[in-house]
């Protein structure tokens, strides 16, 4: 875990004039798992769109580091290949028709590295039953993949970037639609996999106690801050209060994490501007 | 029925051109260009018009218009298009430019006919050989293509995620539809492009669960449906667009009807297996 697989240097990123992302940095480690918080807003997809390269930073660069020094995997074809086929990305907002004539099975296949070959050798069907099975996929691999349920979809999401073989894992609030259980079952699932195959997950969500159960260390973002560390370091009043500029308390009740908006600034006014 | 040669053309170019729009069709409605194929059509027709007025083989003003629009359709990003009122706008300005270019030319009333109804019966070997080239072209792009193809058809964001290149690929795709509309036009005429292009594929998607299966069966659909056209006109004199268009119409609703007869079905076993109290 002490090896760095994506190391994000003084990123900064303006879009239409308005700056989204203001002098981040922070890196993550092979295998780690880092919870992303903020406020809708903050910047949580830009960072992503930026990680993929899909968008040029302003200022500042990101660098991925493939290859891992010290205990490597086994030398897949894949894990050798350049940084852009390392990086497995699950969007936000996905819109499948429930009339999809499409088994889980295929679908997950579409996510395969290789571009234009449509068979499957079987190299390719090991890494879709493989994504199938690390996901919780196979049961129902082969029923459409529009008659899932909302945590099985987001599961065969899962899996499809996962057949890539990537290194890192970018997951852009996959808890979003469901409901407690298949939440937990969701980042159960990613957490296993983080653990079991060594690879970095990155983990939007609004849940602050999904993501202090299972993230090793949090990017807590809002408009202009930021706060990295781990959920001790980060989920504190005085910091919190910094990052939104505001008087917001941190609560816990019953072990469970609340953030909660306060009228008057606790603990005086002068951590808050940054 | 066969020992007629325009008989032997009218189905060698049907059979050809209907497999081509079976299979393509399964992606038109995949990314909801059912109307751009349609305004293709319209564009193919004033482009087919203006070639017969400045004295060109037909075909090559449909492919000069439609190739153009797939250009500039892609161009500007298809988002644009799919509002219907761009589309209704394109739609009216192509169709009246067909007009004027008819009234230009001098064969007016048989050529107007032709290209808005078809004229599948009387294409001469010539045309047959043209059109069987351009749909093996359009086919063997359609299988290079097939995967990327298949995965920004049918899960756009999750093709964008894979860092596809989607521009591209949609550019691609709109040049083929541009290129399968100007034949299908041929056989069917432009008012009724949609009759081979959706009409199958809006089947097939009732009938199958996987995206190959639903090719193979909207191409086979296609192919059925002209077939029994051209023989059911032979034998009626009706014209053969006509019988076209209703065969593909019969299939598209005989699928749905027995998609919700297995639906219902599916259903009443589950509701069978589920104890009483378990009920809502």
């Amino acid at each position: 875990m002490n090896d760095i697989a994506l190391n994000v240097s003084h990123v900064s990123v303006d879009l239409g004039g308005r700056r989204i992302l203001s002098n981040l940095s922070f890196e993550v480690g092979h295998g780690e798992f880092m919870g992303i918080l903020g406020p809708n807003g903050a910047g949580k997809t830009t960072l992503f769109r930026v990680l993929l390269e899909l968008l040029r930073p302003t200022k500042g660069t990101v660098q991925h580091f493939g290859e891992r020094s010290g205990q490597e995997r086994e030398k897949s074809e894949v894990s050798t290949r350049k940084s852009t086929a390392t990086i497995g990305y699950v969007p936000q907002s996905r819109q499948i028709d429930t009339e999809l004539p499409m088994q889980v099975r295929d679908f997950v296949s579409l996510g395969l590295p290789n571009p234009f070959r449509f068979w499957l050798s079987r190299r390719d069907k090991e890494a879709v039953q493989s994504a199938m099975e690390l996901t919780d996929c196979a049961r129902f691999g082969h029923q459409p993949i529009g008659k899932l349920s909302g945590g099985e979809r987001q599961r065969a999401y899962l899996a499809q970037a996962l057949v890539r073989n990537p290194q890192i894992l970018l997951l852009d609030e996959p808890t979003s639609n469901l409901d407690p259980g298949a939440q937990e079952g969701m980042a159960a699932v990613v957490h296993q996999i983080c653990r079991s195959q060594s690879i970095s997950v990155l983990f939007i969500s609004h849940d602050v106690n999904l993501i202090a159960r299972y993230a090793d260390r949090i990017l807590y973002l809002t408009p202009g801050h930021y706060a990295v560390g781990t959920v001790d370091e980060v989920m504190r009043t005085d910091v919190l209060q910094r990052l939104y500029g505001t008087a917001v308390e941190l609560v816990r009740m019953a072990g469970k994490l609340y953030l909660v908006a306060t009228e008057q600034a606790i603990g005086g006014g002068t951590d808050i501007c940054n | 029925m066969f020992q007629y040669d325009f008989m032997q053309h009218a189905f060698a170019a049907g059979t050809v051109v209907a497999i081509m729009c079976g299979a393509i069709g399964v992606f038109v409605i995949a990314r909801s260009l059912s109307f751009i194929a349609h305004s293709f059509s319209h564009i193919g027709f004033s482009g087919a018009a203006f070639a017969v007025c400045i004295g060109w083989n037909p075909l090559s003003g449909l492919l000069l218009f439609t190739s153009i629009s797939a250009l500039a359709i892609g161009g500007f990003g298809v988002k644009v298009f799919r509002r219907d009122v761009t589309i209704s706008i394109i739609l009216s300005l192509f169709l009246g430019l067909g007009l004027l270019f008819i009234a230009l030319s001098t064969k007016q009333a048989t050529a107007m006919y032709a290209l808005l109804f078809g004229s599948v019966v009387g294409i001469s070997m010539s045309s047959v050989w043209e059109m069987l080239l351009l749909s093996l072209f359009v086919l063997a792009l359609l299988v290079v293509l097939y995967k990327p193809l298949k995965f920004d058809s049918f899960d756009p964001v999750g093709a964008q995620a894979a860092r596809l290149p989607v521009r591209v690929l949609s550019v691609a795709f709109l040049i083929l539809l541009g290129i399968a509309s100007s034949e299908a036009i041929q056989i069917v005429g432009s008012l009724l492009v949609f009759t081979l292009m959706t009409a199958p594929a809006a089947t097939a998607r009732y009938l199958t669960n996987t995206v190959f299966r639903m090719i193979m069966a909207s191409a086979f659909l296609a192919v059925i449906g002209v077939w029994g056209g051209l023989v059911l006109s032979y034998y009626t004199n009706a014209p053969v667009t006509f019988f076209i268009a209703t065969l593909e119409c019969i299939f598209y609703f005989m699928a749905l009807g027995w998609h919700a007869l297995r639906e219902r079905r599916k259903a009443r076993t589950v509701e069978a297996v589920t104890p009483v109290w378990q009920r809502a």
